[in-house]
């Protein structure tokens, strides 16, 4: 039974600390009036109940990850939020088409930089960057992909600034994971929440499954006209592996490990009940060096030994392309806006945060002057190693890094530090503003589409802005209103 | 439309073995518990550990046989493959890997059953509470197969779910009976193994299946016969052999083949040997090195269907 303050409306005493709010933002207040109304008439209590149903749920659906001890296996949810974070339809056009034209930037520069390396000689991005680069590879020099395309599914991570512009934080664009969880949020949201959202137009996610079947077909090997498309997963062990899952089920297409590949005479098989049977394309989601044990990492057992020859004769499709890494990390980043200025002779409609490129003589300079402010990153590592974030680094760790940008400047880009965004969240027995990134996921066969919203991710610690899942992240449903 | 993974075929058919494992060692515990309430010395737990062969690995790790170390062993023992708690987290995880294959509520049901079965401690493993535990695990098998029934397609993955249920309840309708006849006829008072036989079809739930073919008397031949033989009980060997079979043709007509010679050949010697078992001819030994006899060609049948289609 609610108490009497469990009467009063439920973001009465909401604040959003100076962030800029998805719900309460100068942009939202208008598009999230009536959402914002029912969710006042719901009383905390009520609302802690149906989110420990729907956490629940997830166990019982087994929507999980498993962490393994020595003696035990741990299942673990990817925690819930249910309130919404929405998106009004001027929003999502600007993603929508942001991402897309990233993608092609993405696609036509991995198409150039394995070719003919006309950016690099034009020297628009430094040649020792990307021909260095550990995901380089060579062995894809001159080789011609279906379309062109080489990244097929793409996650770009999208952050709202303290004025509520988006800025593009990172393109994963080798085997960007989270997707399923976009879809079943929004199933368990439905079913926990039909009252707040019946009326509401919001777009559907249902159909990603279907267009990843497509765009997998799409690109299939010249002269197959029924292609068999597989999933490639790492197998039961892999965290990811409830999304091979689901989105094997979704496309209708088999769910293959490593040890069920066979190659003969350069083409793939898979071992079935009745025997080898071809396999045309490969949505594989482990990276390119456990992909063949002859070609790259002769200890992996996940891929499968010649699978790379098959690749290189066209006789078989993997997505996202071998090779794609040299597209999706920090240095190149960096060189993104440039990179679509390049190719398309467009200007960017979803900007980076702003970067400093320290291996330029200005950037070094802005960087080594707003050391305090800047967040300084090195472009090798994964993972936030290495990172310094001015703003919190004490006066040792400053001059430190100092030292390591004068020794070796190329090593380093600096950015801006990002207030991000704010959502309204539960956390324990109130609503508290939480930060929050957004994934979306687009899908490349022959042309572009992207799902509608995507993955938020929300940093449930206080004051954290680390949404990642291992780090206290969480999720939240994503409601693209049309 | 591509055939179904040969991993998947043979993960598909151990999901089926598993569950049906699980739901008949928790039939054997039950049965064994009961019998034993007549005894002053109570239940002889050995003879479950004798039935599975067990006894070397068992004596390895425990000092004493009694209720609460076997309970142990073939209930909450995660140690044990051959537990209940093994048998369904291998379930699992079976269905785990052929999750896109199977439908939702069949992935959910098998995932909330697992982290039951997980919960059980000591303390639910009390003789009083033994009737319940094994019923909690009777009936979430139970309520597996009714799910599949209602929700799972009928093509190539049944097929093998299907056949991996029926080897393993072939197999272990023949460690019943082996059970009930060590004991049973050896035993000289009429109406204690009366009741006991009754028992006995009770914790197969042929009680009724048998009394209808039978209404007048519990006889011990009649009873293994019907057990064996019958082909309208779906627990019979029988039933289970001639269900194997057809599901085996599915296999073969759907790969418009004619079959693996060796899967022919092991599933017609298990035939022969259940059409020319001893039937009413039965004694203590003979049956006992019957049962036996079908235990290693049910083995062999699984074994060739493993190579033939699992590989």
């Amino acid at each position: 039974m609610g108490t009497a303050t469990d009467k009063r409306p439920l973001l009465a005493e909401y604040n959003s600390g100076g962030f800029y709010c998805e719900m309460f933002g100068r942009r939202a207040l208008s598009f999230t009036k009536e959402i914002r109304r029912r969710l006042n008439g719901l009383d905390i209590a009520a609302l802690r109940h149906r989110a420990r149903n729907a956490e629940k749920e997830l166990f019982n659906l087994g929507i999980t990850f498993t962490v393994y001890t020595d003696r035990d296996a741990i299942d673990r949810i990817l925690p819930f939020d249910v309130i919404p974070r929405i998106l009004s339809p001027d929003d999502w056009r600007t993603i929508e088409s942001g991402v897309k034209q990233r993608v092609a930037a993405l696609n036509a520069f991995l198409h150039d930089v394995y070719h003919k390396q006309h950016i690099l000689k034009d020297d628009v991005v430094p040649a020792d960057l990307v021909l260095n680069h550990e995901h380089y590879r060579e062995e894809m020099r001159d080789f011609d992909v279906p379309h062109g395309t080489y990244v097929h599914v793409c996650g770009t991570d999208i952050v709202r600034d303290q004025k509520g512009n988006f800025r593009v934080l990172e393109d994963n664009g080798r085997t960007p994971s989270g997707v399923s969880y976009v879809i079943e949020n929004r199933h368990l949201m439905m079913r926990a929440f039909p009252d707040l959202a019946d009326g509401v137009p919001i777009a559907d996610v249902d159909s990603y499954g279907h267009q990843l079947a497509r765009a997998m077909a799409a690109v299939a090997p010249k002269g197959v006209s029924d292609p068999t498309v597989v999933l490639l997963s790492p197998g039961v062990y892999n965290s990811a592996y409830f999304e091979h899952v689901y989105l094997a089920r979704e496309m209708g297409a088999p769910l293959v490990e490593g040890q069920d590949l066979v190659v003969e005479n350069d083409k793939v098989y898979m071992r079935t009940t009745n025997g080898l049977e071809p396999v045309h394309v490969i949505y594989r989601r482990i990276n390119d060096d456990f992909l063949d044990p002859e070609a790259f990492r002769p200890e992996s057992t996940l891929g499968a030994a010649g699978l790379f020859r098959a690749y290189r004769k066209g006789n078989v499709t993997l997505a996202n392309a071998i090779g794609t890494g040299v597209a999706d990390d920090k240095a190149v980043y960096a060189y993104m806006p440039r990179i679509v200025r390049y190719y398309l002779d467009e200007d960017p409609i979803l900007e980076n945060v702003p970067t400093n490129i320290c291996r330029e003589t200005n950037g070094l300079k802005k960087t080594l002057a707003n050391l305090d402010k800047l967040v300084v990153k090195p472009v090798g590592e994964a993972g936030g190693y290495g990172v310094v974030i001015g703003p919190r680094a004490s006066k040792r760790e400053l001059s430190k890094v100092k030292t390591l940008l004068k020794s070796n400047p190329a090593n380093y880009i600096s950015q801006q530090m990002v207030n991000l965004s704010v959502c309204p969240t539960l956390i324990g027995r109130a609503i508290e503003p939480r930060h929050v990134d957004l994934r979306p996921f687009a899908l490349t066969g022959d042309s572009t589409w992207v799902l509608s919203g995507g993955l938020s991710r929300v940093a449930l610690r206080r004051g954290s802005l680390v949404v990642n899942s291992s780090q206290g992240g969480g999720s939240k449903d994503t409601w693209v209103l049309v | 439309m591509s055939s179904l993974l040969a991993r998947f075929a043979g993960n598909i058919c151990w999901l089926g073995r598993y569950l049906e494992r699980a739901e008949n060692i928790a039939r054997i515990l039950h049965v064994n518990e009961t019998y034993g309430r007549d005894d002053p010395q109570g239940p002889d737990w050995r003879r479950v550990l004798r039935l599975y062969a067990d006894e070397e690995r068992f004596d390895e790790s425990h000092d004493a046989a009694g209720a609460a170390e076997v309970l142990d062993f073939y209930v909450t023992d995660r140690g044990n493959p051959g537990s209940i708690v093994s048998a369904i987290g291998a379930a699992r995880e079976n269905a785990r890997s052929v999750r896109h294959l199977i439908s939702t509520e069949m992935w959910t049901h098998v995932n909330i059953f697992a982290s039951e079965v997980r919960s059980l401690t000591a303390r639910d493993l009390r003789l009083s509470n033994l009737s319940s535990v094994a019923t909690m695990v009777i009936n979430g098998c139970q309520t597996f197969e009714g799910i599949a029934e209602g929700t799972f397609l009928r093509g190539e993955p049944w097929s093998f779910f299907q056949i991996g249920k029926y080897l393993e309840r072939a197999d272990q309708t023949t460690r019943i009976l082996d059970i009930g006849f060590d004991r049973l006829l050896l035993d000289k008072d009429d109406a204690v193994a009366t009741v006991q036989w009754n028992l006995l079809l009770r914790s197969v739930s042929a009680y009724h299946a048998y009394r209808s073919r039978h209404p007048d008397v519990s006889r011990p031949h009649d009873i293994a016969a019907f057990l064996l033989y019958d082909t309208e009980f779906p627990r019979a060997v029988a039933l289970c052999v001639k269900r194997m079979t057809s599901l085996l043709r599915d296999i073969e007509n759907r790969h418009g083949s004619h079959g693996v010679a060796e899967v022919e050949r092991a599933r017609r010697s298990l035939e022969f040997s259940l059409d020319t078992g001893p039937g009413h001819q039965l004694t203590p030994t003979s049956l006992h090195a019957y049962l036996d006899g079908l235990q290693i060609e049910l083995g062999r049948v699984s074994s060739v269907i493993s190579e033939a289609y699992f590989r």
